[in-house]
């Protein structure tokens, strides 16, 4: 027995072997090294009998039968290679080939094509068809992200069936009948799934082939390097593929415990930015006004006078390290502390507080099993599309209840319960919900206390997921969670990160009260929001600003504009031009994750390495390198090292009494400003309430700039309520211009029901329209219907 | 023994048995009633069970036994007719439909009580417009008196049927695609296993009969097993519609007993050949079967005489072809049938249909070659028996029976670069005129 299954004993080819009861043939024949050909079936997805290629001779029974969906039984003797197994193949094969249009010298695929590398070892030799092929559309436009190849198409399903059992967003289906089927979306739009990429990986050939890769290389021409995507805090494992040192392409590399083998579009399709003419590729020096090229000696030495002089006055700060590595993120800290001798350091750029659970830390694998998964402030298919998956698969499969708490109704492809919640009543419910669990008065709560907590009484395994912005609401969860752990709940929770290196940030010690590894250091510096009040006031006279965009996504814009314009030297180091570096007085061209290597951290606390890929414009450095070379500058080179391998050494030891903590000792919290209520629409004329409500392919820098992934970028847009639309006369694709009390932007206007009457959802995190004008720093704002800028879209456009 | 008497057709013709009345006056619902008031739902399977009561959708398994799969866990349970008759050669469910809609309903009910369906679905194929509007009145009456609803004939047993008619795919008539297709779904068959008695309608256990099938039932529970068993082979016993159509004088549907020979079904019931001519082919089990010729007229129609002589009863399509009959043509009619009715989902049906229509067409136009030829004797080995359903199975075996028995005819297609038979024809019209 293993894992309480049944062993049944079967023999392949003449080897005999035992696996677990309920095991596939093809599956079984898999563990001892036996290759069955497969093109429909697929390991993430049921079996579906289709292709008919895993046809396999199985001794007492009259037919061949498919592989893919036979259980193994006892006593079963299975032949793979004889003659009529072989037979079998060679006719799928035969008819698969029919019309299929052998263009393989021109298509993606060619290379590493089931179909190609099958009719090699299985197929027949010559084609017995004697009339001309049949034909179907060719370079058929599917969505933004894919071109679909019906000829090509050996109809194995895999890209509908993944649409439909792991995404579950049914779209894509077969169209047509018999041989004329066709792949098509339901509604027989545009395919634009958030996952579309992955199609074109697990199609066995070259049907559906990706836009940003086409035409691009061939397979065997590309350079390998096992990497992580950052774009998210997911962490999910990639591969990138390079030629020439230009990245063609990512792959999945699959990781069961992170990504189950799947990559969402953002973190496939971003990496285009780094060859458009907005890269920067050489450090860039203000003069006049103006920012100017500039060399790197000139930018080091120019950045270590400024923070060297401002250090000795204690009137520095330092932002960043959510978007760089664990190493660089390490490294900035002791630039802050070591060299400057301050502790004026936060990676706090956005209005996320903490990156991890005090307690009761979960893995995303404990998403599978869970019975009870609750939400708030999180928009997971945004913000973390790949655990997405994950919950989909929880409660479309394994029936696991999906509890939204929270302003808005968030997308939701499976059944889900939204449990309406104002902003800045998530606290006061937690603590309410602590309360009657406690006292085993389930049913006795007022409002909606009595469905979560008997929700929560039943759960046999609960899972909170949040974006770590409420700090009273998490310390409430927490609380909550140890009072049903007492009664024996396994329970866990997930903070998702507002930037994909959140976590790592934070364990490396990007906060004003700990070190590298949540070491408690018994004095604070500044956080974000003191250091920007600080400078706006004149009180700070140099910041350093590394891989983070607060001018677009600190949640008090105002403030943040202020203090950029008025400090008095402030460098900036990044990828591509942010509206954070246009402020800047030194900006360093720093290198992407695909140039350079180290380590990542994810929203589970998972720390895992990436490796380069190519290599960095020569002007370009990594952000060790620049912190080394300050550091050098400053008089201290033996506080940093250019090289990750020797930061990761040194953080490494610093982590590991955390990382071997035991899980109910809580992790010492990041210090955070006291906080701001959330504004009161009554306190603005006409006001609604601003809820910023983030897009997977929103955000500046990266996003903003990368070509492959401007056709799914939204323009910015608000959701009213229908009712609250329709009283200030407010259309659907309108454009309006929302006034705040710090500021107006101009958006498109949609309706929702999904909306709560007097307030309006914003697409946050966009350049043309920053949120951050409208709202204050506790996320949230005001802000009114300019009436008189109503305007037609029509009329805009024409 | 006794002559036989028609069982499932008595009184079709001469009563009009859509009027409830007259149904009941020839002792409809009796069976219902005896069923839910002296039987258990165990006594009802157990009969059938005896009765040796076999599947008269094609596939001729046992109906008891497919009864008795069903999983005692506690879900809900659903039986769905099916009246989706649609394969070549076979018209009885459409007369059953039309003209005695009430023995539907009646053997719906008892078999539904059976098995403790708590639902029934009567699937009609989409182009019985006016069996399906007949039906519906029927199912109107029935509910108005009681037969059907809740508390039937003032039993515990309640049971609600739902018509749902299909939109013009002959795959539909497979069992999982009709499932599919009555959760709204497209009509394609699902992969085995589950089984439809495991994992049927909605995931629930659900058992599938024929229109037929589910006529015997009343007949069974009214006359006893050993009545029904009696008739016909033991191992495939029981009265059964055969469809007879083309190139005889009366062509019809005819019930007899199961087993009778071929040859008597044709001179007996089905009014012999015209004068003069000579019988060539025979599709004994729709279009999906393979040909008998005249050596095989001794034949019994019943499921295991024709699976001996590797063809099937199947739905009982009797399709006879004399020798005016071009086999190259008949065969092309059903190898494009089954190209175009193909759900496209698995390879070789998909491909290979669509490639032996080619060829086949290519031969009937005259265009064909030997190598045509060559590849057509041997799809069989790869085309057949390697599919998700039967419907690919069948394309072959129709085309492969007559190539083997008439393969001149075939060749002569090529060398003569057309049919032989049209030429002979036109002489013969020349000759007449």
């Amino acid at each position: 027995m293993t894992n309480g299954r049944r062993m049944v004993r079967l023999t392949i080819d003449g080897t005999s072997l035992e696996v677990p009861e309920g095991t596939l043939l093809v599956e079984a024949a898999k563990s001892i090294g036996v290759h069955i050909p497969v093109y429909c079936y697929h390991p993430k997805m049921d079996p579906a009998g289709l292709c008919r290629i895993c046809l396999v001779e199985i001794e007492k029974m009259p037919k061949l039968q498919i592989a893919c969906n036979t259980q193994v039984a006892e006593g079963m003797v299975v032949h793979t290679a004889s003659s009529r197994v072989a037979e079998g193949r060679r006719g799928v094969l035969e008819f698969l080939l029919l019309n299929h249009p052998l263009d393989c010298p021109i298509c993606d695929k060619g290379g590493e094509c089931d179909l190609q590398d099958f009719t090699l070892t299985y197929g027949p030799g010559a084609s017995r068809l004697t009339e001309p092929k049949l034909h179907k559309p060719k370079a058929v436009d599917l969505g933004p992200t894919i071109v679909l190849d019906e000829e090509r198409c050996i109809l194995c399903r895999r890209c509908t069936r993944f649409d439909n059992e792991i995404t579950h967003e049914r779209r894509l289906i077969v169209v047509e009948r018999g041989h004329r089927s066709l792949i098509g979306t339901a509604d027989g739009k545009p395919y634009t799934s958030y996952f579309s990429g992955n199609t074109t990986e697990i199609c066995p050939v070259g049907a559906l082939t990706s836009k940003a890769y086409r035409f691009r290389s061939r397979p065997w021409d590309l350079s390998h390097a096992d990497s992580v995507c950052t774009q998210c805090s997911v962490g999910c494992n990639y591969r990138i593929d390079s030629r020439f040192g230009r990245i063609m392409r990512t792959y999945t590399r699959e990781n069961p415990a992170v990504d189950d083998g799947w990559i969402c579009d953002r973190g496939r399709y971003t990496f285009n930015y780094l060859y458009e003419p907005s890269r920067l590729r050489q450090p860039l020096i203000a003069v006049d006004g103006e920012l100017k090229a500039a060399t790197f000696d000139e930018a080091i030495a120019l950045t270590a006078e400024k923070l060297g002089r401002a250090a000795q006055a204690r009137r520095v700060g330092i932002i960043g390290g959510g978007r760089l590595s664990d190493e660089e993120a390490f490294a900035l800290q002791l630039l802050a502390r070591d060299v400057l001798g301050s502790d004026n350091i936060d990676y706090r750029a956005s209005a996320q507080k903490y990156a991890s659970p005090p307690r009761y830390e979960a893995r995303l694998a404990d998403i599978d099993d869970a019975s009870l998964i609750l939400i708030f402030g999180a928009v997971t298919p945004e913000q973390a599309p790949i655990a997405d998956l994950r919950i989909r698969r929880a409660v479309a499969r394994r029936h696991a209840r999906l509890l939204f708490v929270g302003p808005f109704v968030p997308p939701a492809f499976v059944p889900s319960r939204h449990v309406p919640y104002a902003p800045g009543e998530i606290a006061p419910l937690m603590r309410a919900l602590a309360d009657v669990v406690h006292h085993g008065r389930e049913e006795q709560g007022e409002g909606f206390v009595a469905e979560i907590a008997q929700a929560l009484a039943q759960a046999e395994k609960i899972i909170a997921i949040h974006n770590g912005r409420d700090p009273q609401a998490v310390e409430a969860l927490d609380a909550l969670l140890d009072r049903l752990a007492q009664y024996d709940h396994p329970v866990g929770v997930l903070v998702v990160g507002a930037a994909g290196n959140a976590r790592g940030a934070e364990a490396a010690g990007c906060v004003p009260n700990l070190g590298p590894g949540y070491a408690p250091l018994g004095r604070t510096g500044m956080t974000t929001a003191r250091m920007l009040d600080a400078a706006a006031r004149g009180e700070i006279d140099a910041l350093f600003i590394a891989g983070a965009n607060p001018a677009l996504t600190f949640p008090d814009g105002a403030l943040v504009r202020r203090a950029l314009e008025r400090v008095e030297f402030l460098a900036v180091s990044e990828q591509v031009m942010t509206e954070t570096a246009a402020y800047a007085d030194v900006v360093f061209a720093a290198a992407s994750f695909a140039e350079k290597s180290g380590h990542v951290t994810n929203l589970e606390g998972r720390q895992q390495p990436f490796h380069q890929a190519v290599e960095p414009p020569v002007q370009v450095a990594t952000d060790a390198q620049i912190l080394a070379a300050l550091a050098h500058a400053l008089g201290k080179p033996w506080v940093i090292s250019a090289e990750p391998a020797v930061l990761f050494s040194q953080l490494e030891k610093m982590q590991r009494p955390a990382r071997t903590r035991s899980s109910r000792d809580p992790l010492p919290r990041p210090c955070v400003d006291d906080p701001v209520p959330v504004p009161d629409p009554a306190s603005w004329p006409d006001g609604l309430t601003v809820i910023p409500i983030p897009h997977l392919y929103a955000g500046g820098g990266a996003a903003a700039h990368d070509p492959g992934l401007a056709p799914m970028r939204p323009q910015p847009f608000a959701v009213f309520h229908p009712q609250d639309a329709q009283q200030r006369g407010v259309a659907d694709g309108t454009r309006v211009r929302l006034r705040g009390p710090g500021g107006e932007i101009e958006v498109q206007a949609r309706t929702g029901d999904h909306v709560p009457p007097g307030s309006v959802l914003v697409l946050a995190d966009m350049p043309e329209a920053p949120v951050n004008k409208l709202t204050n720093a506790s996320g949230y704002g005001v802000a009114c219907v300019d009436a008189a800028t109503v305007t037609a879209s029509q009329e805009l456009s024409a | 023994m006794a002559p036989f008497e028609p069982v499932l057709t008595r009184g079709l013709g001469r009563l009009d048995l859509t009027d409830l009345s007259v149904y009941e006056a020839q002792g409809g619902f009796g069976a219902l009633r005896k069923a839910l008031r002296d039987m258990t739902p165990e006594a009802v399977v157990n009969e059938v069970s005896a009765s040796n009561l076999r599947g008269r959708g094609g596939a001729g398994f046992p109906t008891g036994r497919k009864w008795s799969f069903l999983p005692n866990d506690g879900r809900p349970r659903y039986l769905v007719c099916n009246c989706d008759e649609a394969e070549p050669g076979t018209f009885k469910d459409h007369m059953l439909l039309e003209q005695t809609p009430f023995q539907i309903i009646e053997g719906l009910v008892i078999s539904a009580y059976a098995i403790r369906a708590e639902r029934a679905f009567m699937y009609i194929r989409g182009e019985f417009l006016e069996g399906y509007r007949i039906f519906r009145r029927a199912l109107e009456t029935a509910r108005e008196r009681g037969y059907v609803g809740p508390r039937i004939a003032g039993s515990d047993f309640s049971l609600d049927i739902v018509v749902h008619r299909g939109a013009g795919a002959y795959i539909c008539g497979e069992e999982t695609a009709m499932l599919e297709s009555i959760e709204g779904k497209r009509g394609e068959p699902r992969l085995k296993p589950p089984f439809p008695a495991n994992a049927g309608l909605y995931g629930m256990p659900t058992v599938v009969n024929n229109v037929e099938t589910l006529c015997c039932v009343p007949h069974i529970v009214e006359r006893g097993a050993q009545w029904f068993s009696s008739i016909g082979p033991p191992k495939c016993p029981g009265p059964k519609i055969i469809s007879v159509s083309g190139h005889v004088r009366k062509p019809g549907n005819y019930e007899v007993p199961m087993g009778i020979p071929a040859g008597q079904l044709i001179e007996e019931y089905a009014g012999g050949l015209e004068p003069g001519r000579r019988l060539k082919a025979i599709q004994p089990g729709g279009g999906s079967s393979a040909a008998i010729f005249e050596e095989d007229l001794d034949t019994g129609l019943d499921f295991d005489s024709l699976a001996a002589k590797g063809t099937m009863l199947g739905s009982g399509g009797f399709v006879v072809m004399d020798d005016r009959t071009c086999l190259v043509r008949a065969a092309l009619t059903l190898v494009r049938f089954f190209e175009h009715e193909s759900c496209g989902q698995c390879t070789p049906c998909r491909e290979g249909g669509q490639w032996v229509a080619r060829m086949v067409g290519r031969l009937e136009a005259g265009e064909g070659s030997n190598a045509d030829l060559a590849i057509l004797r041997t799809l069989n080995r790869t085309l057949t028996g390697t599919n998700l359903c039967p419907l690919g199975d069948s394309i072959m075996p129709f085309l492969s029976s007559v190539l083997r028995r008439f393969p001149e005819e075939f060749e002569t297609h090529v060398t003569q670069a057309g049919c032989p038979l049209a030429a002979e024809q036109a002489v013969a019209a020349g000759a007449g005129a």
